[in-house]
């Protein structure tokens, strides 16, 4: 694939994935039930020892200042250790539906992580050094499903992920536009550009 | 056991190329050749209850006599090694079964297609041609993989042709290829590479509705698409007839090449009965054609 058009294949799978989200989402939160499901449930992100999930908050004035290299090995890091969280997710749930619909988003998410991986090869960057670290489970008693720091963890895993999402959808719209599509490209070197 | 057995045959149960050659060895044992006086030279070898003729044989020594097959066509099972002892009464030694086929051929004409099945649900059936019957049993499994990410194989049920895997991911370039596996060998297929995403055949418009508008010429249609914008942007092919009129009229297709839910068709006949029908596909065109929805009718006002 040329740059062009792995870029626009990533661009339209991060909005797949933001549409499949959407109702995942919502599902999950009723699955861990209240507080959870409320709409005006808004609570504080709580300080934990170490960052668990990769926070989607950023400056945006940074984040527009990176290189489109640096952008996109935030984001290729940034999934990569989103996708690890939610696998841990996946293997916990309790009913078939649900299983089934987080299984099949972890598959378009490592879609996602390969993509991006794909996109930085077509544009000639490295990728991000080693793969992203499992994360370490809470010391000592593994997390009981119904335990709300575990719940809270859920929370904003999937809290993080919808705006990671929504930010990456801009960025690659953005890229979409800066690098011509293959055609052109040809035509470019033809003329010894 | 109570019988102690005379002599076995090598290879035990062979499965043999059609139209290869093949030879089996008959060996007696040393207990027997004392204690029944028995030797190889007396071995007769049989097709089921059908002599192999003599010229097929060969005494390799006291104990192991040869048959040999130029091809193996005309092998069936059982073979048989068999003694004639003392010169009358006809003794089996020892049989063997014979699998003669054929090792499968390369899968060809692989393609796939992407159904959708409900709102959110897309299930990719890949169909192929499996090649010459091979007269064994011939595994065939549907693979397919993302760069650093191989999935389940797809096993076929009850055909050798087909298999549908049901949890389809798009926009992400898949390797897609079969492999045919018997006991003589391994084909595998060229592989097909394509984004799921071109090759999808959505549902039809749901929920048509006809209501009639202000002007007897037009009667304005009203659907739902049944799958998301961040999935594909659609576009329609409309058909209307006259109801008890066998031909169709279609709608211009550039008149609905874009995403929508709904069109006002003009220039009908006043207060008159049509029936309408809406298929879509891929706004750019790249995959198929769903099937046409429910026909539903509606009668302009009069004039």
């Amino acid at each position: 694939l040329g740059a062009g058009q792995s870029i626009q294949q990533t661009y339209d799978l991060t909005r797949y994935l933001e549409h499949q989200l959407r109702t995942l989402a919502g599902t999950y939160l009723n699955y861990l039930g209240p507080p959870f499901n409320e709409p005006d449930f808004n609570p504080p992100r709580l300080v934990r020892a170490e960052p668990r999930v990769p926070s989607a908050t950023v400056d945006l004035d940074l984040w527009r200042g990176l290189t489109d290299n640096a952008r996109l090995a935030a984001n290729y890091r940034a999934y990569s250790r989103l996708l690890c969280y939610l696998r841990l997710l996946d293997g916990q749930v309790g009913t078939a539906e649900l299983r089934h619909r987080l299984a099949h988003f972890c598959a378009s998410l490592q879609g996602l992580v390969l993509s991006i991986g794909g996109v930085m090869s077509s544009l000639g960057y490295p990728l991000p050094a080693g793969p992203a670290a499992p994360p370490a489970g809470p010391p000592g008693a593994p997390a009981a499903p119904n335990d709300f720091l575990k719940k809270m963890d859920d929370f904003w895993l999937l809290k993080e992920l919808q705006t990671w999402l929504w930010r990456s959808a801009k960025d690659f719209n953005r890229l979409k536009k800066k690098v011509p599509p293959a055609v052109v490209t040809l035509r470019l070197e033809a003329r010894g550009f | 056991g109570l019988v102690q057995s005379c002599g076995h045959i090598i290879p035990e149960s062979p499965v043999l190329a059609l139209g290869s050659n093949f030879t089996a060895l008959c060996i007696l044992n040393e207990s027997c050749l004392d204690f029944g006086n028995i030797y190889a030279s007396q071995i007769i070898w049989k097709i089921k209850n059908r002599l192999v003729p003599k010229e097929q044989y060969r005494e390799i020594n006291r104990t192991v006599s040869s048959v040999t097959f130029n091809d193996t066509s005309s092998l069936a099972t059982p073979l048989t090694c068999n003694i004639l002892a003392d010169g009358q009464i006809e003794q089996n030694i020892y049989g063997i079964t014979v699998t003669v086929g054929l090792a499968p051929e390369k899968p060809k004409n692989l393609s796939c297609i992407v159904h959708q099945k409900s709102r959110f649900t897309y299930a990719m059936t890949c169909t192929w041609n499996p090649g010459r019957h091979t007269f064994l049993d011939t595994q065939f499994r549907l693979r397919y993989r993302w760069p650093e990410q191989i999935f389940p194989d797809c096993i076929p049920k009850d055909v050798n042709n087909s298999c549908t895997i049901d949890d389809s991911q798009f926009f992400v370039n898949t390797e897609i290829w079969v492999e045919a596996t018997n006991a003589l060998g391994k084909a595998v297929s060229d592989p097909l590479v394509v984004d799921p995403i071109d090759i999808v055949k959505p549902l039809p418009p749901q929920n048509v509705s006809i209501t009639s508008g202000l002007l007897p010429t037009v009667l304005q249609l009203v659907w739902e698409n049944w799958i998301s914008d961040a999935v594909m942007t659609l576009k329609f092919n409309i058909r209307y007839r006259i109801v008890g009129d066998t031909n169709w009229m279609e709608v211009p297709p550039e008149d609905t090449a874009s995403p929508r839910t709904s069109f006002s068709i003009q220039g009908l006949r006043p207060y008159t009965e049509y029936v309408f029908s809406i298929r879509c596909m891929k706004e750019d065109g790249v995959g198929y054609w769903s099937d046409w929805s429910e026909e539903k009718t509606g009668i302009t006002i009069e004039d």
